[in-house]
């Protein structure tokens, strides 16, 4: 490589460093998004579960409301995922 | 007569690495749901193979194909392309041979590199663009990925922390079998339509097919899937061992961690239009998921092993398209290089094969 191809990288003209953050920031938000909204629905279903199991069923509503909701935010993201898959 | 053979060679030749490609990114996509249990082997690679094939179909835009911005396209010639995919065949097979998932995708532009810098020399090389499409994302894209798994096994284990395990391990290993899904349909998007791309190229420069307004035939379509998906159910077991167990012990947490991470990078590179290598991103959340739990968690001999090879990948790819593009270049301009460099190759890949399954069982028995 030369040298002005190396300081062109430094520019920013090689690679669109304004983009490659975009994606960086991107993927960022998007792994923990996703993480976030599983764990929840998982916490919620187990703990629903279990306070209906001890009877406390007004908190089991309540974890059962929080499931769903973390459910449909993982299936929103899944979505939006296939959707960039076609779309680009 | 002479250039339809060769590109008959080049077809043929295309839709070998096609399925060299699914056969060694099989571990990408499954080693983690079949190191959790989340799938048994064969209906991961069946599930795989599925999603892959139709992933095929769902984006057939190859305007990026595998050289552009990275050699001048005229010096693009079907011998070159042979030899190029010459190197990446044989590299995909040198790393599964040792069991080290590495990139198709940069040994398929290390084969091509090498091959044209044989024909036209390195005049027609555009360093730029290795550097910007190719070494950059390369080394950001499982770093980004390390990051992710880490920061989400973290908050996984935090959440889940009071719960029983039962039921955050079933959780867990649903969540696998979606976001395994979505990486298996990505990369038969992404990776069927390097094929494509190549074969399309073949065919444009021997005149099958107009240089611009063309259609890619479906025939190129429905073949590339299904060699992509083919090799993808034959799976490359000992890649497969080598992400799943031999990098770190992981549970269904890490493994959704790993997973969920390769997908977000994946998908987000896809879209601000940076191509990378599902194999190194996966390899980086599995790292990740490892290292967030614990540094020690990572057998950090192996991971130094599969980043070395990711090292290695272009150049060794570059070297042995180029040695090939030499050899074919004995035998003149004609179909009789490629034909008899092809003959070769063949041998030497079933031999290769035999010896390797005469090693050991190359289907886990889980």
């Amino acid at each position: 490589m030369s040298l002005a191809a190396l300081i062109s990288v430094l520019t920013g003209t090689v690679v669109d460093t304004e983009a490659l953050l975009d994606s960086v920031l991107a993927s960022l938000v998007a792994g923990i998004f996703v993480t976030v909204a599983a764990s929840v629905a998982i916490f919620g279903f187990a703990t629903a579960a279990e306070m209906q199991r001890n009877g406390r069923d007004l908190a089991a509503l309540g974890a059962g409301i929080l499931a769903g909701v973390a459910t449909l935010a993982f299936a929103g993201a899944i979505a939006l995922g296939i959707a960039v898959m076609i779309h680009g | 007569m002479d250039g339809d053979v060769v590109l008959v060679i080049v077809v043929a030749t295309a839709l070998v690495f096609d399925f060299t490609n699914g056969f060694h990114d099989t571990a990408n996509v499954v080693a983690t749901s079949i190191s959790t249990h989340a799938l048994s082997p064969r209906v991961a690679v069946g599930m795989a193979a599925l999603l892959n094939f139709a992933g095929a179909f769902i984006s057939i835009e190859v305007a990026a194909t595998i050289a552009s911005d990275v050699v001048d396209a005229a010096a693009i010639t079907p011998t070159v392309i042979f030899a190029g995919l010459v190197g990446a065949i044989s590299w995909n097979l040198i790393t599964w041979y040792f069991g080290l998932p590495s990139s198709s995708s940069h040994a398929l532009i290390g084969g091509v590199v090498g091959a044209v810098i044989a024909a036209v020399g390195t005049s027609a090389v555009e360093g730029a663009g290795i550097l910007g499409k190719v070494l950059i994302p390369a080394i950001v894209a499982p770093v980004v990925a390390f990051v992710i798994g880490a920061i989400a096994i973290i908050i996984a284990y935090r959440i889940c922390a009071r719960l029983r395990p039962g039921p955050v391990t079933r959780g867990f290993r649903l969540g696998q079998i979606v976001s395994g899904g979505m990486l298996a349909l990505a990369h038969g998007t992404n990776d069927a339509q390097k094929t494509m791309g190549v074969i399309t190229l073949a065919l444009i420069a021997n005149g099958n097919l107009p240089s611009t307004g063309f259609h890619i035939p479906t025939w190129v379509i429905v073949a590339s899937a299904s060699a992509i998906a083919l090799g993808t159910y034959t799976g490359g077991w000992r890649i497969i061992r080598t992400m799943g167990t031999r990098i770190i012990k992981m549970d269904s947490a890490q493994g959704f961690s790993a997973q969920g991470a390769g997908a977000a990078v994946i998908l987000a590179s896809s879209h601000f239009g940076f191509p990378l290598s599902t194999t190194q991103v996966i390899a980086g959340g599995v790292m990740g998921s490892g290292a967030g739990v614990r540094l020690s968690a990572v057998r950090w001999g192996v991971a130094g092993n599969i980043v070395a090879a990711w090292f290695l990948t272009l150049p060794a790819a570059a070297a042995i398209g180029a040695a090939s593009y030499a050899f074919t270049s004995i035998f003149g301009d004609g179909a009789a290089g490629p034909l008899i460099l092809s003959v070769l190759a063949i041998m030497l890949g079933l031999t290769l094969f035999a010896r390797r399954i005469r090693q050991g069982q190359p289907v886990p028995t889980v």
